[in-house]
């Protein structure tokens, strides 16, 4: 899949020249028509490598089981790669009748499309736009306002949402207009004020003092928002249920990807990431870079202008909070996670970072992906054999811990006290649950962190010799102290994931690597 | 006039904790170009080591050493747990990505701070922790000008963080390890190149930056009292915007932004907002 | 990759011999490995005999045995408040939702309400031989996260009711959906007046709302003290929203001057908010949700030399607002002094350590509430969520641990909700004085 960006076979020149290295944009070295461009880029010697960034698919191929299943993927034409996927999603809500599970549906099309607007600004105009939710929060106050009984307006869905998307555009060309110039960490910082400034301008917005009026008007509800928005209704047809908005979020999910994916190709989308790559190069190509980074910019309030209607719509009210940094600490995590500026790529991320949180939400299965987890990563890093040497070793460390512990005296909780599943029948008569679980919890997750910082400054045998101990402890931890806590445990391992998603793969999944040649 | 200056006054401290983070953060981004969006939590975590420090030494109502010992052992302890905590987040979450997309190490910094925040919830428990400082040093045992109050803890905070800012520009300009820092910054791959080891440049950075941020988490708990493990989000959004209001980068620049937003955030508070209209008591 | 020619081969034996020896290694095992297990499982419990053995521990500091101990001396009194006496009848199963900030930047309220609802079903659970068990919803007072967990409730048949949410914007989210389902659900922190207005068919709430403290408080600032003028330090949240305004407004009407300023909730320092604090000005009406901040408004309005009296909001009331001289409302008596909460505030700060909030121990009413709903619906023979929700109507909770009896109104708001107020004496304490 991650072909998509680089389908139109930028490989033709794709090798390096006279030891020049290849510059640039594979989407603008790639166009036979712009053969003069190139020559112009070639000066600047920043950019993506064609041949380095096939690296990895070069390496991988041939090897394993994983690698010939993707290679058969690969292999398949587009339409297959990408129906396949839509087929299960467009089946889903009828395979599946569960409110919960059309609901995180529903969700996670909604933040599909938002990934999809960030990805414009970020993933192809480069461009670090740290107010983006505010535009989600334009979106949905300005379709509450239109169609709620706050101001006695209740315009028709198709009057509502193009109003509340256009608003939502303007805004984005507003903010725009004065920080075209800046870049970088500049227009990180006064796009940070407006998502401040939209958030605290609604929170007081339930008391503004108008020319007209003696007493201060509510307009959008404070800290309480607007609550009973109705929902849409096109054709006739009111969408009332979650499967009905599932359709429509898939709807304009599919849209938007087809829609973007021709863009992106387009000579207007190469620009946009001739802007990323560089905008002064960009610029020496006679490429209009003030005027498409506002276009990115207005592109991407409008989609999240429009996910936003969608959102109030489906929770049937809009909230302050709703708008904040932790959601776009998410949206950030989703797009570079899934790799900055490849469409597949944003919707991985849109589905991990929607998804995981909520699978995280039940106890059994985040502790199912703890332990498996725990013995695959020690499968997969090791080699296998000395892999299951190592958790053999584990084994009989927890036993020879549970003689110490007993032999001290420590009070400690039967089997039948702490034990619950699968997972805890087995575990039930090999670890050692103290009956202080706080504090013993407490101790050995410091030790816990104490002992991991410890083990990364360790190097070759007595790393092996400590690993079993590492184990042991972080089951101990888990099972002691974190599992008693499923939500703590799960914003802990949330945390922990981008941590290690980012490390075992920096350029997002499917993101291209960088190479910058000197 | 009075109330000017009382605002001066409280802006000058907010400034001054504000300036404190924001070095933190302008320093990591000169070496590294790394925005480290975990900062805001390493001063957190300063804050609560400052806590236990203080309840290790008897508490607030009793302690066992004298008050100013008391003080001094918390900021140290603060700023070298602080300090250490740096080191290994950047050991464990920035190093592998050093060569990585300039984004990448965003994502893990969020994730780091995701981590510590919920770690500590998890260890501490809910509960805000009251520095309780009016207990061991009095309420009107500081100044006043005029009917400007100047409280012991403020004058405290503010000098200290003029001294703590003095001893970096004096490392970052006259010591070997700012020469070296400053190499870094400004060319890497030519640091390499004359015999410079990055990474332990690196790492000192980070033990710096992170203790100043530990000392200015125990400043707003012996100034603001309430450290909580949530505390360390909006902090560290004003210092990095501290920072990038003085200009990212610049250890100057950091100090003027971070006393800017201060004094801005008091003088907003004071002059532009103004109190809030009431409905008329007909609306009942 | 590369490895895994061999991998899937390997792993699966290493598992094998894993589950052999009975260790966690089995979860990624195939069924095949079941029937080693078995076998092998006598020696091991031989191996880790003290382990499994069902032992009770001698050492009475442990906390984990302590709570459970009290609550059968507790169960005495307790067990009269319930339609079942302890023993009698089958033993009841299913889930207590909770939802409510467990994270996020108001963890302060959330984690304890948490506790609370958790402490109440142990107690329940050892009282009644049932077993139910908490579901937990964390929606970090974002009713986005709200309206997902509530489906995430609502499709989760087990759970017979709901506690919380936290606030009354999540209340409004997720109303809608859980009045449809009939789940009920019982907040103890949400206290805007318009939610029990008919809204929510299955909302009810152990505090009382934002129309009866507003008036009690702002009666006693004008008449009591005197107050000519006021300035309501408003915390930018859906609680300070409708606090203020209903202080405010029975301020005004009252003939008092009115000011109020606004604070973000996540500030840390108020003392430029306080040097704008007229030097004419009596009193200061501060509608924190966390007393700890209250304390710290009042400190700094001390500090800088303002002689205004703090007058606190029941978010407030708790240890941690502790001026001399400062008020303080609140919808229960100190729930530390009450004789029958004595027994579930020592088990509380055995097992979780102290608490701070006002908000914990209403939690706890609630998660009674539902649980006896439940536990009469089950003896009745059918435990679905219509039964229980009619169950809950007719609630009432004696000894409750925020001083006398609990029941409903027909709304759901709490029967003869009335507010007191504290003045805190020179120890820090406070002391009833209306």
């Amino acid at each position: 899949m991650s072909g998509d960006d680089s389908s139109d076979g930028a490989s033709v020149d794709g090798a390096p020249v006279d030891g020049a290295p290849i510059t640039g944009s594979d989407a603008i070295s790639g166009d036979p028509g712009s053969g003069p461009e190139t020559l112009a880029v070639s000066a600047l010697n920043i950019g993506t490598d064609e041949w380095v960034a096939q690296h990895e698919t070069r390496t991988s191929t041939g090897h394993g089981v994983g690698a010939r299943v993707n290679a058969l993927w690969m292999s398949g034409p587009a339409a297959v790669r990408w129906g396949l996927p839509l087929l299960v999603f467009v089946l889903f809500p009828v395979l599946v009748s569960d409110g919960y599970l059309l609901r995180i549906g529903v969700n996670l099309g909604l933040f599909a499309l938002l990934a999809l607007g960030l990805n414009v600004v970020i993933g192809y105009a480069g461009l670090l736009d740290l107010g983006f939710v505010a535009f989600y929060g334009c979106g949905a106050y300005a379709y509450a306002l239109l169609s709620s009984d706050k101001l006695g307006v209740h315009l028709p869905t198709w009057l509502s949402v193009p109003a509340a998307v256009l608003f939502t555009a303007l805004i984005g060309l507003l903010v725009s207009l004065p920080s075209r110039r800046l870049s970088g960490d500049y227009l990180a910082i006064v796009t940070l004020f407006f998502g401040q400034i939209f958030t605290e301008l609604v929170l007081a917005g339930d008391a503004v003092s108008l020319p007209g009026a003696s007493d201060p008007v509510d307009i959008t509800g404070g800290a309480n928002g607007i609550s009973g928005v109705s929902g849409w209704s096109v054709f006739g047809f009111s969408f009332n249920t979650n499967r009905s908005y599932y359709y429509l979020v898939l709807f304009f999910v599919v849209v938007l990807v087809l829609g973007l994916g021709r863009i992106s190709r387009s000579r207007m989308g190469r620009a946009w990431r001739a802007i990323g790559e560089d905008p002064l190069a960009a610029a020496s190509m006679t490429i209009r870079v003030n005027r498409l980074k506002l276009l990115a910019f207005v592109v991407g309030a409008g989609i999240a202008g429009l996910s936003g209607t969608i959102f109030s719509a489906v929770q049937v009210g809009v909230y302050a909070s709703s708008f904040d940094l932790p959601m776009l600490i998410l949206l950030y995590a989703a797009v570079i996670l899934g790799g900055s500026g490849s469409l597949p790529g944003t919707l991985i991320g849109a589905a991990i970072m929607s998804v995981l949180p909520e699978v995280l939400r039940q106890p059994t299965y985040s502790e199912l992906l703890f332990f498996v987890g725990l013995v695959a990563g020690v499968l997969w890093i090791l080699k296998p054999k000395i892999g299951a040497l190592v958790l053999a070793a584990t084994v009989a460390v927890g036993f020879a811990i549970n003689i110490v512990l007993l032999a001290v005296g420590v009070p400690y909780l039967s089997a039948a006290e702490w034990t619950q599943g699968v997972i805890g029948e087995l575990l039930g008569r090999w670890l050692f649950v103290p009956q202080d679980r706080l504090l013993w919890g407490n101790v050995a997750f410091v030790l816990l962190i104490i002992a991991v910082a410890a083990f990364s400054r360790m190097h070759g045998r007595a790393k092996m010799w400590f690993l079993p101990l590492l184990l042991w402890l972080s089951v101990f931890v888990w099972m002691v102290r974190l599992s008693t806590e499923a939500s703590l445990t799960r914003q802990l391992v949330i945390g922990a994931t981008l941590v290690v998603l980012m490390i075992a793969r920096p350029q997002g999944i499917f993101g291209k690597q960088r190479v910058e040649v000197l | 006039m009075e109330f000017f200056g009382q605002q001066l006054v409280n802006g000058l401290t907010l400034g001054s904790v504000y300036a404190l983070i924001a070095l933190g953060y302008t320093l990591i981004y000169g070496v590294l170009q790394l925005l480290n969006f975990a900062h805001g939590d390493v001063y957190m975590v300063g804050a609560f080591i400052g806590f236990f420090v203080m309840i290790g030494l008897g508490g607030p109502a009793a302690p066992m050493v004298p008050v100013w010992l008391m003080i001094v052992a918390m900021f140290l302890a603060a700023m070298l747990g602080s300090g250490i905590l740096g080191v290994l987040i950047e050991q464990f979450a920035y190093r592998p990505l050093r060569n990585s997309p300039r984004i990448a190490p965003l994502i893990s910094a969020l994730g780091v701070s995701l981590f510590l925040q919920n770690a500590v919830l998890l260890l501490f428990g809910p509960r805000i922790r009251d520095y309780a400082t009016t207990e061991y040093i009095p309420i009107g045992s500081g100044f006043s000008i005029g009917s400007i109050r100047l409280d012991p803890m403020r004058i405290l905070v503010v000098v200290l963080s003029v001294i703590l800012m003095f001893v970096l520009v004096r490392l970052v300009n006259r010591t070997r390890f700012g020469r070296g820092m400053r190499a870094v910054a400004f060319d890497r791959e030519a640091a390499v190149m004359m015999g410079i080891d990055v990474n332990r440049v690196v790492v000192l950075t980070f033990f710096c930056a992170s203790a100043l941020a530990g000392a200015a988490g125990v400043m707003v708990g012996l100034v603001f009292f309430n450290v909580s493990n949530f505390m360390g989000f909006l902090a560290g959004l004003k210092g990095f915007t501290a920072a990038v209001v003085g200009g990212i980068g610049s250890v100057g620049g950091a100090m003027v932004g971070g006393l800017l937003i201060g004094l801005l955030e008091a003088f907003a508070t004071g002059y532009l907002s103004a109190n809030r209209p009431t409905r008329s008591p007909s609306s009942l | 990759m590369r490895r895994s020619p061999l991998f899937t081969g390997i792993a699966a034996i290493t598992c094998l011999t894993l589950s052999l020896s009975g260790c966690a290694g089995g979860s990624t095992a195939g069924s095949g490995s079941s029937t080693p297990t078995v076998g092998s499982a006598p020696d091991l419990s031989s191996a880790a005999g003290p382990t499994s053995a069902e032992s009770t521990p001698s050492d009475p500091t442990s906390s984990a045995g302590t709570p459970s101990g009290s609550n059968s001396t507790s169960a005495g009194d307790e067990s009269a408040t319930s339609s079942a006496p302890a023993g009698s009848g089958k033993a009841c199963a299913g889930s207590i939702g909770f939802m409510g900030p467990i994270t996020g930047s108001a963890a302060a309220i959330g984690g304890e309400q948490l506790h609370f609802a958790e402490l109440a079903v142990k107690n329940f659970n050892a009282q009644n031989g049932s077993t139910y068990d908490v579901v937990q919803g964390d929606t970090q007072l974002d009713p986005g996260q709200a309206s997902t967990v509530g489906q995430q409730f609502v499709s989760n048949d087990a759970i017979l009711g709901v506690v919380g949410p936290a606030g009354s914007q999540e209340v409004d989210a997720i109303g809608p959906v859980y009045s449809q389902a009939s789940l009920s659900f019982v907040s103890s922190s949400a206290t805007a007046t318009e939610l029990t207005a008919g809204k929510y068919s299955s909302f009810f709430r152990t505090i009382p709302n934002d129309s009866v403290q507003g008036p009690t408080d702002a009666t006693f600032i004008a008449e009591k003290l005197n107050a000519k003028n006021v300035v309501i330090v408003q915390e930018k949240t859906s609680y300070g929203q409708g606090l203020a305004a209903s202080v405010g407004d029975a301020l005004k009407a009252k003939g008092v001057t009115v000011n109020i300023v606004q604070v973000s909730k996540d500030q840390p320092d108020y003392s430029a908010v306080v040097t704008k604090v007229a030097a004419d000005t009596d009193v200061v009406f501060a509608t924190f949700q966390i007393a700890a901040n209250t304390q710290v408004l009042a400190t700094q309005l001390k500090q800088q030399g303002k002689q205004a009296a703090v007058f606190g909001s029941d978010g407030s009331f708790s240890a941690d607002f502790k001026t001399p001289g400062g008020y303080v409302s609140s919808f229960a008596p100190d729930v530390k002094s009450i004789p029958s909460a004595a027994e579930v505030v020592k088990a509380y700060t055995s097992a979780y350590g102290d608490f701070a909030t006002t908000y914990g121990p209403p939690t706890y009413v609630a998660a009674q509430a539902i649980l006896q709903a439940a536990q009469r619906a089950c003896q009745a023979g059918s435990s679905d969520r219509a039964a229980v929700l009619a169950q809950m109507k007719s609630t009432s909770i004696t000894d409750s641990i925020l001083g006398g009896t609990l029941t409903f109104t027909a709304s759901g708001d709490v029967e003869g909700a009335k507010f007191y107020v504290f003045k805190i004496g020179t120890d820090g304490v406070p002391a009833l004085v209306q």
